[in-house]
């Protein structure tokens, strides 16, 4: 790609990016989904406050942890589902057909899309600050490092699902297929999960030689979707922080960083492939 | 799309219903060869054997531990979710020389050996050392004549005790006598002395027993069982992961709730708060400890535990008896407690609960500390941040080496405001919002 391609690419991307971002920011969605993110928060919180009597302790670096993992998790389900949506809307309504008539690629599109969810998280992180900041001098459970470290993966961890959303996105043609692939892919996860810990849960004499390769089979697929699904991102990158391993911890974010990377590539590859009309 | 997620639903449920099945179906019960050792485990000796579904053995490095090929029957636990072996119905020695090899070089042929496990302080005490060959044997000795000693003691202590009795009636038969006879005032007749007890052994020595020992540097290694045939014995081969700790020497605590004396917490990495809420009556027993990674110490307990192998886990090797615990704010001390022994005393009556007691030696009557720790109170009207514990050793001004520990008080009563804060960004969207309306008209 030329200098003057790529300053071109920029230029429009930067300018999808603030366009996509004022409507959201002026749109109700990611206000309700922080909303309900504190209220799941501070509704366990108030319920872990409550069975805090006299004589009891709790020893933690990171008392925050759940309710901060269920925030982050509350706003990536929103975000992902907003970026499954996007361009097969755009699709569906006939705008991406008329944004190509200008100065758009595939590549200052998608990019121009991930910034906007990136930066909408980045807003959302803020609240996060002020409210767990607001958390921790009400009830004097501390804001630690280990938050802010938090924090910080949890900006990698949502890369991964915009990332993971825009993919689906990129390969449904119409809104309703992209809503269905999504909740599809995401229950057929939870499915394997649900059905790869019932089997490894049995013996292998217990089991007929028929449920031994399809327990085989599961655990592969399991690993495979251990990379696949952006919920093990969030598990894995939310987990290494009270492990308390720099290295670890760094390379989730690597292994995030890449996960994006791999995904919006494919999104940029597959858009070019499938066009721009419904 | 719609027609996977249905047959998934499907299969999963189909797969609940044979998991449950699998479940509810007596053990299989299943003759293996299996490994059983005591290995050391940091602070003493632990049990624990090796079924078939495993391969690695995990062991501390330069440590001596016993181990032995057995037979017995190994079925499957589906409640721990883990193999158990039925030594009761069979436990059948297997015979030969154990062959551990480096790099698939034989580096070791070993032969059994007497071994025994001493421990200085009872077999309830903090240590544990172990003896091999002629030493076991002179130690087991030691324990037996110790033992015979007492035996002896105690049959002594039973014939006074008799003679006692027989002098006891003697003795009230003669005031009786002399009482009858018109005698009046203090009387000259000598009252019989009341035998004591000997005083119990004091430490104890398992049994010798026959078995490898293995006794390896840092590093991975494979054992196998040769037969008197010369043949491997089929099942034998396995591997053997030697270990040692990441850090030793830190200062983790046992943290003792006043109302939870079973419940006991511990506190070891110095990055971690200590919170509580109201009053609250804590002993901290302070400990030395080794830091391991956990998987391998995990393993090393029980082969079929799981753990993670980026983890590292705290391990507490020695109390620490002789230093006292500060409290402080910020830099000023608020107390200094002594390391004490306390007794747990049922409470009598329908309340069903207990209290814990400063020990008496004399109030005991005989029993011994319940536990020991260094007594902390933290009162309600405490403000709620800057605290901290730290260790000291007596007469010294300075803080031991990551002992220190902060306490924070969780207040609980504004936690209805929680609630309130969560609205916070509807009011910036409500915010920007109205901005945009008034813009647009």
């Amino acid at each position: 790609m030329s200098q003057k391609k790529l300053s071109i690419s920029m230029n429009t991307m930067g300018t999808l990016t603030k366009r996509e971002l004022a409507s959201s920011l002026r749109g109700w969605g990611i206000y309700i989904a922080a909303f309900v993110s504190f209220l799941v928060s501070s509704w366990m919180l108030n319920n872990h406050l409550n069975t805090l009597k006299e004589n009891t302790i709790i020893i933690t670096s990171y008392p925050l942890e759940t309710p901060l993992s269920w925030s982050v998790i509350i706003v990536s389900l929103y975000l992902v589902f907003i970026s499954a949506i996007s361009i097969s809307r755009e699709r569906e309504q006939g705008t991406l057909e008329v944004l190509w008539y200008g100065p758009v690629s595939s590549f200052s599109y998608l990019l121009g899309k991930y910034f906007k969810d990136i930066i909408l998280y980045l807003m959302v992180l803020v609240f996060f600050g002020v409210y767990f900041w607001v958390v921790s001098t009400i009830t004097n459970l501390g804001f630690t490092i280990d938050l802010a470290k938090a924090f910080l993966v949890s900006i990698f961890v949502v890369s991964c699902f915009v990332s993971f959303g825009l993919f689906i996105s990129s390969l449904a043609t119409r809104v309703r297929s992209s809503v269905i692939w999504l909740v599809g892919i995401l229950l057929a996860f939870l499915a394997l999960w649900f059905a790869n810990s019932i089997l490894n849960l049995l013996p292998e004499e217990s089991l007929s030689s028929s449920l031994i390769y399809l327990r085989g089979t599961l655990s592969l697929i399991f690993t495979l979707i251990n990379w696949i699904s952006p919920f093990s991102y969030l598990s894995r990158g939310m987990g290494s922080i009270p492990v308390g391993n720099n290295l670890i911890y760094t390379l989730n974010i690597v292994y995030s960083i890449i996960y994006s990377v791999i995904l919006l590539s494919l999104s940029m590859f597959i858009l070019k492939r499938k066009g721009v009309k419904a | 799309m719609k027609r996977t997620t249905f047959y998934l639903v499907i299969c999963s449920i189909f797969l609940t219903i044979f998991a449950s099945e699998g479940l509810s179906q007596a053990p299989l019960l299943r003759e293996q060869l299996v490994y059983r050792w005591n290995a050391f485990n940091g602070k003493g000796y632990g049990g624990g054997f090796l079924p078939q579904s495993e391969n690695t053995i995990y062991f501390m490095a330069n440590r001596s531990n016993d181990i032995s090929a057995r037979k017995t029957l190994v079925y499957f636990w589906p409640i721990t979710g883990k193999y158990m072996a039925g030594w009761k119905t069979i436990n059948e020695e297997i015979e030969g020389t154990l062959e551990i090899l480096k790099e698939g070089k034989i580096i070791k042929s070993l032969k059994k050996e007497d071994n025994v496990i001493s421990y200085p302080g009872g077999y309830w005490g903090e240590e544990a050392i172990f003896y091999e060959g002629k030493e076991a044997l002179a130690e087991h000795q030691k324990y037996k004549d110790a033992l015979q000693a007492y035996y002896n003691a105690l049959k002594e202590f039973y014939d006074a005790k008799m003679q006692y009795r027989k002098d006891l009636d003697q003795f009230f038969k003669e005031v009786k006598k002399r009482r009858e006879a018109g005698e009046e005032g203090a009387l000259d007749i000598e009252i019989p002395k009341e035998p004591k007890p000997p005083e119990g052994i004091q430490f104890y020595v398992t049994e010798p027993k026959k078995d490898y020992i293995v006794n390896l540097p840092l590093g991975r290694y494979q054992i196998r069982l040769r037969a008197k045939d010369n043949t491997i014995v089929e099942g034998s081969e396995k591997n053997i992961v030697t270990f040692t700790s990441r850090r030793t020497g830190g200062i983790g605590y046992q943290i003792v709730p006043g109302n939870k004396w079973t419940k006991q917490e511990p506190c070891n990495d110095p990055a971690k708060i200590i919170y509580g809420a109201g009053k609250n009556t804590l002993y901290f027993q302070p400990f030395i400890q080794d830091e391991y990674n956990e998987l391998f110490y995990n393993k090393l307990q029980d082969p079929q535990n799981f753990a993670r192998k980026e983890a590292w886990t705290w391990v507490h090797i020695k109390p620490i008896k002789d230093a006292l615990l500060v409290f402080l704010k910020g830099n000023k001390v608020l107390s200094q407690v002594s390391y004490l022994p306390y007794l747990v005393k049922q409470i009598p009556g329908p309340e069903l609960g207990y209290e814990v007691t400063d020990y008496d030696e004399e109030e005991a009557q005989g029993r011994k500390p319940t536990f020991e720790g260094h007594k902390l109170e933290l009162l309600p009207q405490l403000t709620t941040a800057g605290y901290k514990v730290q260790l000291r050793e007596k007469g010294k001004n300075i803080p031991m080496s990551a002992s220190e520990r902060k306490i924070r008080l969780v207040r609980k009563e504004n936690s209805w405001l929680l609630y309130l804060i969560s609205i916070f960004p509807l009011v910036i969207g409500a915010i920007i919002f109205i901005r945009r309306r008034k813009k647009i008209t």
